[in-house]
C-alpha cells in the first residue's frame, strides 16, 4: 500500500504533465506562432498577424481545453461502468448512448433527404449534430433508466444497453441505404470525432455539462467503494442499490452524452483510461482514482489531439483513429509486463 | 478515326464497317482499358469475344446513370432515348424533367445497388455506367443477360475541355459524329476565346475554394478541373501548387494563414448565405473574402427536384463556367455576359 502522501506527490507530478501538455498542444499546429507571440496573446497584448490571434485564441484554445473534458469525461465515465457493472470491458459507451447519439445524428444527416426540408434548414446550423446527437442519447438514457427501475440485474442492464445498439446500428444502415455519397461522407465524418471548430458557447455548454456529471459521480464515489465488494455486500452495508445505480447511470450519461454531442463518438479513452491509472494506483478507493483517472484522461486526450494535428503539416488526422492508435499498444504493453489486469 | 484532343480517358477508331471505342482510363489507378465495338444493325460482327460489349448502332434505348450523361443526350437531340435513369431526383434538365413526369424514364434505384429486374424488363440497347472501382455486381448481372454495359469515365478527366469532349462518346453511339463533332468545336472556340480575353487583364486576383465539415477544410487540388478553371480565368488560386487531381482536406489554421487575404471565394460548399456560414463557424467571417461579400457558389441553381444544375451541366458547358468565373474575377471583360452557374452570397 501506498501512504496518502505519496499519492498526492504522484498527483501533483501528474498535474504539472497536464499543464505541461496544454501548453505544449497550444504551441503546436499547422501554423507555427513563435513563442513570444504566443505568450504576447495570452498576457492581452496583440500580435504581429491578426490572424495568429484567431487561431490562438479561437481555435487553439477551446480545442484544447474540449479536449481535455472530453478525455477526462470520457474516462470518469469509464471508471463509473466498470465499477457498477464490475466488468472490466464496460465503457461509456455499453449502455447504449454512443448509439443513440449515433442515431440522432443519422436521422439528421441521412435522414435530411426523406424527411425534407425542415430538417435540411437545421442541419446547417452549428448546434443542429449537438441538439441531434444529446436528443438520441437522452432517449437512450429514459429507456435505460426505466429498465433500471425494473430490473435489479445490472448484468441484464449491459446487456440491454448492447441491445440498444444493436437495433440503431440497424436503423442507421437502413437509413444509410437510402442516403446519397455527400450525406454518408457527413455522417461518416461525425463519426471520426473532431475536436476542432468549437465555439465558446459550445464549450461552456459542455463545461457546464461535465460539471455536473463530475459532481454527481463524485457524490456517489463512496457507494461504488462499497459496490466494488458486491452488491449484497454493498446491500448489508446500508447501499440502496437501485438509488444508487439510477444516480451512477444518470452521472455516466449526462457526461458521456454531452461530450459525445459535441465532439462525437470517442472510443477507447473511456475503456482504458481507467485500466492505465490502477496499473500505477494499486488502491480501489474511488476517491483516489477519480482525480487521477480525469488527470489522466484529459492527459490522453490532449496528447492525441497534439499528434492528430501532425504538426507543421497542412493535414489534420481524424482523433478517433489517434486514440485508440496510441492509447491500445500502451495498453497492451502494460498488460503483458503486469501479466495482469487491475480490478 | 475521330479525332479526340482533350479528352484523356477514351479512343474511336472508324474501321469502316465497325467503330471501337477504347476505354482507357475506367477508373483511377487502373492500367486496365475497355474496347466497346459499335456495329450497324444486321451487319456480323467476326471475333465478338475480343470487346468488352458489343453495341448495334444507332442506339434507340438508352439507360445513362450520371446526371453528366444528361446533357450530352440533350444537345445531340437525343433526349428520346434515355429510358432508365438511377435516383431520378438528382435530374434538373426542365427537358429531362418533363419526360421524367410523363413517366417515360423508369427510376433504376441507386447507382451502387442497381435495380436488376427492372432493368433486365427495359432491355435497353445500351447501359452507360460509371465505375468509381471496378466491381459494380449488377453491372455483371446485366452482361450475362445479355445486355451490353459500357463504362463512361468523363468524371476521371482533368481539364475542362477535356471533359466537354465526352459528347463524341456519346455522338459515336447515336451515329451523330458529325453533329457532336461541331458542338464541341463550339464550345472549344468559345472557351479558348474567353481564356485569351481573360490572359489580357492586368491584374490576378487570388481565390480560396471549399468550405470545413466539422474542422476539416476540402479544397480543389492545383491539378484539378476547379483549379484549372480558375487558372484559365487568370485567377491565382492559392493551392495552384498542390499536387494531385482530387480535393485536398487541410486543417482550419493552415488554410486561415494562407488564404485570409485572398480577394475571392469561389465554390463555398453547400452554403447558401453569408449568415449561414458565419452561423456555422466564425473562422470563416475571419476572411477578407468574406468581409467584402466576394463569396460566390453555384449551390443555389438547383433543378426542381434538388439536384445542384452546376454538377450536372458544368462539364458539359466549360465556356460557359469560364465565363461565369471571368465576369466575377474581372467584372470590366465581359461586359455582355449574365453569370449562369454562380451567385453571390448575400
Amino acid at each position: 500500500m501506498q501512504t496518502t502522501a505519496a499519492y498526492r506527490v504522484q498527483f501533483m507530478l501528474l498535474l504539472l504533465v497536464l499543464i505541461a501538455a496544454f501548453l505544449l498542444n497550444l504551441s503546436m499546429g499547422s501554423v507555427s506562432i513563435p513563442l513570444d507571440e504566443i505568450i504576447s496573446v495570452f498576457i492581452g497584448n496583440g500580435t504581429s498577424k491578426e490572424t495568429w490571434r484567431y487561431i490562438l485564441m479561437d481555435y487553439r484554445l477551446p480545442k484544447a481545453i474540449m479536449a481535455m473534458i472530453a478525455g477526462g469525461g470520457l474516462a470518469i465515465s469509464g471508471l463509473l461502468m466498470q465499477t457498477l457493472f464490475r466488468n472490466p470491458l464496460a465503457g461509456p459507451f455499453v449502455l447504449g448512448l454512443s448509439s443513440g447519439a449515433s442515431l440522432g445524428v443519422a436521422f439528421l444527416i441521412l435522414g435530411a433527404s426523406a424527411f425534407g426540408g425542415f430538417f435540411g434548414t437545421l442541419l446547417l446550423s452549428q448546434w443542429s449534430l449537438v441538439i441531434a446527437s444529446a436528443l438520441g442519447s437522452f432517449l437512450v438514457l429514459l429507456a435505460v433508466l426505466a429498465v433500471t427501475f425494473r430490473i435489479k440485474d445490472t448484468m441484464a442492464i449491459l446487456i440491454i444497453g448492447l441491445m440498444f445498439g444493436s437495433v440503431t446500428t440497424a436503423v442507421v444502415s437502413v437509413l444509410s441505404y437510402f442516403s446519397n455519397a455527400e450525406q454518408l461522407q457527413q455522417y461518416i465524418f461525425w463519426s471520426f470525432g473532431s475536436l476542432g471548430n468549437q465555439s465558446w458557447q459550445g464549450v461552456m455548454t459542455l463545461a457546464i455539462c461535465f460539471l455536473a456529471g463530475l459532481g454527481l459521480s463524485i457524490f456517489s464515489s463512496k457507494s461504488l467503494n462499497a459496490l466494488l465488494l458486491g452488491e449484497n455486500y454493498a446491500k448489508s452495508m446500508g447501499l440502496h442499490i437501485k438509488k444508487t445505480t439510477f444516480i451512477i447511470i444518470l452521472a455516466t450519461s449526462i457526461l458521456a452524452g454531452s461530450i459525445t454531442a459535441f465532439v462525437g463518438p470517442i472510443a477507447f479513452v473511456g475503456l482504458a483510461v481507467p485500466h492505465l491509472v490502477r496499473q500505477f494506483y494499486k488502491t480501489s478507493n474511488h476517491l483516489v482514482l477519480m482525480p487521477a483517472v480525469l488527470v489522466c484522461g484529459a492527459l490522453l486526450m490532449l496528447i492525441c489531439d497534439t499528434v492528430a494535428q501532425l504538426p507543421f503539416s497542412e493535414f489534420t488526422l481524424p482523433i478517433n483513429a489517434i486514440t485508440s492508435l496510441i492509447g491500445a499498444p500502451v495498453v497492451i504493453w502494460l498488460l503483458v509486463r503486469k501479466r495482469k489486469l487491475f480490478f | 478515326m475521330v479525332e479526340v484532343i482533350y479528352a484523356k480517358g477514351f479512343e474511336i477508331e472508324d474501321q469502316g464497317n465497325i467503330k471501337v471505342i477504347t476505354l482507357k482510363n475506367p477508373w483511377p489507378g487502373t492500367d486496365k482499358t475497355f474496347k466497346y465495338a459499335l456495329v450497324k444493325k444486321n451487319s456480323p460482327l467476326k471475333n465478338p469475344e475480343n470487346y468488352d460489349a458489343v453495341v448495334e448502332v444507332p442506339v434507340k434505348r438508352i439507360v445513362v446513370t450520371s446526371t453528366t450523361h444528361i446533357p450530352s443526350l440533350e444537345m445531340l437531340n437525343e433526349l428520346e432515348t434515355i429510358i432508365g435513369f438511377p435516383n431520378l431526383n438528382y435530374i434538373s434538365s426542365e427537358k429531362t424533367r418533363t419526360k421524367i413526369s410523363e413517366g417515360k424514364i423508369s427510376e433504376i434505384g441507386k447507382n451502387e445497388d442497381l435495380n436488376k429486374e427492372i432493368l433486365i424488363d427495359l432491355n435497353p440497347d445500351a447501359v452507360i455506367g460509371f465505375a468509381v472501382e471496378g466491381n459494380n455486381s449488377a453491372y455483371s448481372t446485366l452482361r450475362k443477360a445479355g445486355i451490353p454495359v459500357l463504362y463512361n469515365s468523363d468524371w476521371t478527366e482533368t481539364s475542362p475541355l477535356g471533359k466537354a469532349e465526352w459528347i463524341k462518346f456519346f455522338g459515336a453511339l447515336f451515329d451523330k459524329e458529325n453533329e457532336a463533332d461541331s458542338i464541341f468545336k463550339n464550345i472549344e472556340t468559345e472557351y479558348l476565346s474567353a481564356k485569351k480575353i481573360a490572359s489580357e487583364a492586368k491584374e490576378t486576383p487570388t481565390v480560396i475554394s471549399g468550405a470545413m465539415y466539422k474542422d476539416v477544410w476540402y479544397m480543389p487540388q492545383g491539378g484539378s478541373w476547379g483549379a484549372q478553371f480558375i487558372a484559365d480565368a487568370n485567377g491565382d488560386y492559392l493551392w495552384k501548387d498542390s499536387e494531385g487531381t482530387g480535393s485536398l482536406s487541410l486543417n482550419l489554421e493552415s488554410v486561415l494563414e494562407k488564404g485570409h487575404n485572398a480577394d475571392i471565394w469561389i465554390g463555398p460548399g453547400q452554403f447558401t448565405s453569408l449568415g449561414e456560414m458565419k452561423n456555422a463557424s466564425q473562422a470563416y467571417s475571419q476572411f477578407k473574402a468574406y468581409k467584402n461579400g466576394k463569396v460566390y457558389s453555384y449551390s443555389m441553381k438547383k433543378g426542381e427536384s434538388g439536384g445542384i444544375v452546376y454538377y450536372e451541366l458544368a462539364p458539359n458547358r466549360p465556356d460557359l463556367v469560364l465565363k461565369d468565373l471571368i465576369k466575377i474575377l474581372h467584372p470590366q471583360l465581359l461586359p455582355d455576359h449574365d453569370i449562369f452557374f454562380f451567385d453571390q452570397l448575400q
